[in-house]
């Protein structure tokens, strides 16, 4: 704890508790975090992969506009400590995904354009808990949210809802992505202030 | 919506500060990947994110990691190829 | 903008260093923001703060602070953005908006230490309201070349644009001088000038960047 100067509130509004995980503080914008240059892969490239089960699969970008598709409303808790109440999403759900996949994985990695990982267990991702979103608040999911298509698991930390997300490596074990093995917790439930290593 | 910031080393040059016990803004470092070589000042450093990403202006490549885990910090130098200090 | 002269404990600091303020709120809740030394080595460390409605740090040092309030502060930071004026190179600051602040520091000390180095400032701003420190920079004996972008009093003479190439062979040194530059402000005002500069021959060894980004 610094020392405390007088008058000095912060710009943080509170939320009802019920809504808002321990230490998180509510914002009505979307802050953009990036931990490098926003990549940019024409949609003629793009694939969705899953590896790690029987046979590899993938989608290409149509195949993927082809499959069934929803409109989520969640919470979403970053655990940089803001938190926004009801975005609004379009995408599909990773149950749909993993249904073309014959596998006993009790792990995923998640990777991403630009390098980026993040480990998840199957239990997380399944159950109508995790979407790869390509829409978010009505329009085309923007390139510096995670645009064309990102991870979306609003009941972890944010940093679990990798940008930019190209496919997913299951796993026998729990191998820590980027964040994870960089301090941060493998699991991180907002709800047990999951943030670090030991939390 | 605010853009994430993209700076450069020097904006992190208190932080290094504490992880170094020293002034390393201008200390060489040359990028593990691809053998560029500039001042920590010169690195491009993202801060808008769960922790500090500093990455090679070259390539690319991440250089240097830093969390703050608590009361202590978590530092990946693996990308770094040599600090001059 | 609001200049605040602050006490601190430390033994003095260089040209070009910054220092960082941590405010922390009686519940624990924490910000932190980076500051430029507006003030010469010599004199007390003073830091010029933009007022941004939305900010979350700015208000506070603006309209909140009173004389004998305390903060957090750690510093002095940078080895690297510096100038000590023992350097006899000519000297060319170039500054985007609030990037002046580290480059006043300089030229500050510039007048101090009664420098022969030659150095002059290149500052852009978006309008003549918004540039800073102007009466000052006028009168230390440097080279002062203004270029507002958005908009400029009626009868203005001078520059009127965004820094290119063109502009920049009119008032950079010629590189054959072997000058020393010192570029501040926005990274996309930063880079954009270090690329006219190696484009004019300078050497990119000797262009010195610091990219400030906008917080509140």
């Amino acid at each position: 704890m610094g020392i405390i100067s007088r008058g000095f509130h912060g710009r943080r509004q509170d939320g009802p508790p019920d809504r808002v995980p321990p230490g998180q503080y509510l914002t009505d914008d979307f802050p953009v975090l990036s931990a490098g240059p926003t990549p940019h892969t024409p949609l003629e490239e793009w694939t969705f992969d899953i590896r790690g089960g029987s046979e590899p699969v993938r989608w290409t970008w149509d195949e993927l506009q082809a499959l069934p598709s929803e409109e989520i409303t969640k919470d979403i808790h970053c655990v940089t400590k803001w938190s926004k109440l009801d975005t609004v999403w379009q995408g599909v759900s990773v149950d749909t995904l993993l249904d073309a996949v014959e596998h006993d994985a009790g792990y995923a990695i998640a990777f991403c354009d630009g390098g980026y990982t993040t480990n998840l267990p199957i239990e997380d991702l399944t159950g109508g808990k995790a979407w790869v979103a390509y829409g978010y608040d009505g329009e085309p999911l923007e390139p510096e949210h995670g645009g064309p298509a990102r991870l979306l698991v609003p009941h972890l930390y944010f940093w679990k809802s990798a940008k930019w997300v190209r496919g997913l490596a299951l796993r026998d074990d729990d191998e820590p992505g980027f964040w994870e093995q960089n301090g941060y917790h493998l699991r991180g439930d907002p709800w047990l202030e999951q943030r670090y290593w030991g939390d | 919506m605010s853009d994430p910031r993209v700076l450069d080393g020097n904006a992190v040059g208190g932080l290094l500060h504490d992880v170094f016990g020293a002034e390393v803004t201008a200390v060489p470092c040359t990028c593990g990947s691809c053998g560029a070589r500039g001042e920590i000042a010169r690195l491009v450093v993202y801060v808008d994110c769960p922790g500090v990403v500093v990455r090679c202006p070259a390539c690319t490549q991440v250089l240097i990691t830093i969390v703050r885990v608590h009361e202590h910090a978590c530092v990946d130098l693996s990308g770094v190829g040599r600090l001059e200090l | 903008m609001k200049t605040l002269e602050l006490d601190v404990d430390w033994d003095g600091h260089r040209a070009g260093q910054h220092l960082d303020v941590r405010l922390t709120a009686e519940d624990g809740y924490q910000a932190q923001r980076s500051y430029s030394i507006a003030s010469a080595p010599g004199e007390r460390p003073a830091i010029t703060i933009e007022r941004l409605d939305d900010g979350e740090v700015s208000p506070y040092l603006v309209d909140e602070l009173r004389e004998g309030d305390v903060f957090e502060v750690r510093g002095p930071i940078g080895g690297y953005f510096v100038w000590d004026g023992d350097e006899p190179e000519p000297v060319l600051l170039v500054a985007g908006g609030s990037g002046v602040v580290p480059l006043a520091a300089m030229a500050r000390h510039w007048k101090r230490v009664g420098s022969s180095a030659p150095m002059r400032l290149l500052y852009s701003a978006r309008s003549w309201d918004e540039v800073i420190y102007r009466d000052e920079l006028e009168h230390l004996g440097i080279g002062v070349t203004y270029t507002l972008t958005r908009e400029q009093p009626e009868r203005w003479q001078g520059y009127a644009r965004r820094i290119d190439d063109e502009l920049l062979s009119e008032v950079a040194f010629p590189a054959s001088e072997g000058p020393r530059v010192y570029v501040c402000g926005s990274t996309h005002f930063v880079d954009a000038a270090a690329d006219g500069l190696v484009r004019l021959g300078y050497d990119p060894a000797s262009i010195r960047t610091e990219r400030f980004g906008a917080t509140g």
